[in-house]
């Protein structure tokens, strides 16, 4: 082929053009190997620098472009905009960032200079092995899956059907609502909890596109972001439905720790002692009384129960247990109530108050370990060491303990059957904590409230806002999806179908062809790491735009 | 003059795109100074860099290379950036059988807010590399 590269040198006002000596390095290029023109220029990304380039590469028939200019952080897009219009395609460009990463970073003029020409041969050496790479586009289903109806699934179906989206919200049990249809009142408002998610149930249900399946599980997602293939089983009828969507949320949510598993409660032995989903359940049903009918004089709440167990704080474990005081107190005014708490756990700006206007008369907060609870007549003896270490006693006529949050028994499953990771705890795994907290190492699968980790209902309401908003603004009716161009690519010739690159890929990309016996990369879906290109014991996968040879050319001339 | 004006050592530098990159331009806008010694080479992810890359690169001549990435934990393709460490112990184990200098290879975290590191590093590579003396093996083997 052949090539005629243009270089282009930017003086970026001062900035460049003082640091370093720019005519040397056109001297320097000048003479190379395909060049056909080496021009300075005071400031390329101006809307005159553009044209002027747009003119340049048009005038010289120009098959390559060279910037030497700013990082690529800055401007590269708008080199390859410049490429598109002027009808060369954007991947036989290359910028050399002769500014952040030289002109700014070197004192003496001489060296940035030389620094500089090395830069600029490099990337002209660079450009002379690309190739061009073609955009390409996918037809997207705009429609959701959200998979529990729980607070976190009811929210992002109301909020994304507001948006016209149609919506398939698929819940195991025969009612929606979650954990939280339990609840008379939340902290730290005390509001109605209950009241209010069967109003918005009732809501929902009149949505028409809103499609809800009760007493139903996923069985089968297959696909990738844009176009997922659901299959969907009525665990009643038996029946399986299949339809299209672009986006999955995962709002499984989480169940109690098991308790059985920590007999020293006697939880399941004696009468009396509940879990604190089966004292919210007793409270809803406005009864607070024991076995025998009669309305406690004493309770006494064991806070953070399975904690060591589990090896993490469920962050709503006090709240809600102070939460009970209140209940208690609200129902049966002249009640002794002990908490025993290992380390109270209260952030957030209005729980501390929370907490501080529930203590008062008959209301002990009492650190304690090693808790042991036996019989004691038709009451309940709680033996503990207290913070001196101290063995003491306590007898109450009802304790109510508050479990660990765990993931909702079915989370593995689907994890395993999508191949979305689990992460800390088993809950499902956030693509980074910090930058992309409510995605999924598989694009298209978003993660909201307790399916994510243990938290409070308005944190999980925060959770399916920001999954509605990023399903919004990445989902788009009728605009074709662009996957990464700068993929990997397998050879069929070269691969010795070890295997090595499938456990590798962070993305599930590569598959491997039972039939050819090679490895196969699903170009929609890798995200172009180049970390399998690194791992392949033969050489046979190629990252496009990041090849073997690109860089090495490049490499090669920096050191001449 | 004192040698160590004189020599100007080429160190290849590898960057993430992610972070360390975006590192090395902050060390930029904030006008940090470094030796010219460094050479950057930007990749999508520190685990693109194969460790054959970094013997031919050492072989062509270059006097130190410095690989460069996101904090573990960071990376912007979630593990990348281990199966790095992983792959470059290996590397310098490789170095130090083929009787070559493992110390010109320095691997280094830096996040997108650690211009300053950046700097730090880039200096004092350039400064071990000058203690080492050139590349004495460059153009000796050939792979
Ligand atoms: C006793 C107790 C009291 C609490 N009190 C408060 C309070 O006062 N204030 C507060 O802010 N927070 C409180 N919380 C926390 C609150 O319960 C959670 O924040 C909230 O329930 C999270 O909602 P979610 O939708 O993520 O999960 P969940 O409420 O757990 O809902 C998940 C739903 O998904 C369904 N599901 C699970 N797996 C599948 C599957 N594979 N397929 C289909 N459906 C599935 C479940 O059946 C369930 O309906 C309390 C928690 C407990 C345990
Ligand atoms: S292209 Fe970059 S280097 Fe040139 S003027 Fe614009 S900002 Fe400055
Ligand atoms: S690592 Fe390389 S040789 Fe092994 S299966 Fe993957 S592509 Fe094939
Ligand atoms: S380049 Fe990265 S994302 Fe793509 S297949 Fe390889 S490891 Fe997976
Ligand atoms: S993206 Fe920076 S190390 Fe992977």
């Amino acid at each position: 082929m052949n090539r005629k590269i243009g270089v282009y040198i930017c003086e970026c006002g001062p900035n460049i053009a003082e640091k370093i000596d720019i005519d040397k390095v056109i001297e320097a290029v000048t003479s190379l190997n395909d060049i056909v023109t080496v021009e300075r220029y005071k400031l390329l990304c101006s809307e005159a620098g553009k044209n002027y380039l747009t003119e340049q590469i048009k005038k010289h028939s120009l098959t390559h472009l060279v910037v030497a200019a700013c990082s690529p952080r800055d401007h590269q897009l708008t080199f390859m905009e410049v490429c598109e219009n002027a009808k060369i395609n954007p991947y036989l460009f290359q910028l050399a960032n002769i500014r952040e990463q030289c002109a700014w970073v070197t004192d003496n003029k001489e060296e940035a200079t030389k620094k500089a020409i090395r830069l600029t041969k490099a990337a002209i050496a660079r450009v002379r092995c690309h190739s061009p790479l073609e955009k390409k586009e996918i037809e997207s289903n705009p429609d959701i899956l959200i998979i529990g109806g729980g607070i976190a699934g009811i929210e992002a179906s109301l909020q994304l059907a507001h948006s016209n989206r149609k919506i398939y919200l698929v819940e195991k049990n025969s009612f929606l609502g979650g954990l939280i249809k339990n609840f008379e009142k939340k902290y730290p408002e005390m509001q109605p909890c209950s009241a209010s998610i069967l109003q918005k149930i009732e809501t929902i249900k009149k949505i028409s596109n809103i499609k809800i399946f009760t007493d139903s599980e996923v069985q089968e997602i297959l696909g990738f972001f844009g176009n997922f293939e659901v299959k969907v089983k009525n665990k009643k009828e038996k029946d399986i439905e299949s339809f299209n969507v672009g986006a999955v949320v995962f709002a499984t949510g989480s169940s109690l720790f098991d308790i059985n598993k920590n007999p020293q409660y006697g939880y399941g032995k004696f009468d009396n002692v509940l879990t604190s989903l089966e004292f919210e359940q007793m409270n809803l049903s406005k009864k607070i009384v024991l076995k025998n009918n009669k309305t406690p004089k004493s309770v006494a709440i064991i806070y953070c129960v399975g904690r060591t167990d589990k090896g993490y704080c469920s962050e709503i474990c006090c709240m809600y247990s102070i939460k009970f005081v209140r209940y208690l107190k609200d129902n049966i005014p002249d009640i002794k109530i002990v908490n025993f708490y290992s380390d109270l756990c209260i952030p957030g700006k209005s729980h501390q108050k929370f907490y501080e206007q529930t203590q008062g008369e008959n209301i002990d907060f009492i650190r304690a370990e090693n808790i042991d609870i036996t019989k004691k007549g038709e009451q309940l003896n709680i033996s503990y060491d207290d913070e001196t270490n101290r063995k003491k006693n306590c007898i109450v006529d009802m304790v109510i303990l508050s479990p660990a949050l765990e993931p909702s028994v079915d989370a593995a499953k689907l994890a395993e059957f999508t191949g979305v990771p689990l992460g800390d705890g088993d809950f499902f795994a956030e693509e980074h904590e910090k930058l992309n907290p409510v995605s999924t190492s598989t694009q298209g699968v978003f993660i909201a409230g307790c399916a994510q980790g243990p938290k409070s209902i308005s944190d999980t309401i925060i959770q399916a806002e920001a999954v509605t908003g990023k399903i919004l603004s990445s989902l788009i009716p009728g605009k074709k999806i662009e996957p990464e161009v700068k993929v990997s690519q397998i050879s069929e010739s070269f691969c010795i179908g070890c295997k090595t690159c499938l456990d590798i890929c962070s993305y599930g990309a590569i598959t491997f062809d039972e039939m050819n016996k090679i490895s196969v990369v699903n170009e929609v879906i890798c995200r172009g790491c180049g970390n399998c290109v690194a791992a392949c014991p033969s050489g046979a996968i190629t990252l496009k735009h990041f090849t073997f040879n690109q860089i090495y050319e490049e490499l090669k001339e920096a050191v001449q | 003059m004192k040698k160590d004006d004189i020599f100007l050592p080429k160190i290849l530098t590898f960057l993430c795109n992610w972070c360390s990159y975006a590192g090395a331009d902050l060390a930029g806008t904030s006008r940090l100074q470094y030796p010219a010694s460094i050479l950057p080479v930007r990749v999508m992810c520190s685990s693109r860099v194969d460790p054959l890359l970094i013997l031919r690169a050492f072989l062509n001549g270059f006097d130190g290379v410095l690989v460069t990435g996101c904090h573990l934990g960071d990376c912007h393709y979630q593990e990348g950036n281990y199966y790095t460490r992983r792959r470059f112990v290996m590397l310098k184990k490789v170095f130090d059988s083929l009787g070559l200098e493992s110390d010109r290879l320095r691997l280094s975290w830096v996040s997108a807010a650690e211009g300053q590191k950046y700097a730090k590093v880039a200096t004092e590579f350039t400064q071990k590399i000058r203690e080492l003396g050139e590349n004495s093996s460059k153009n000796k083997i050939f792979l």
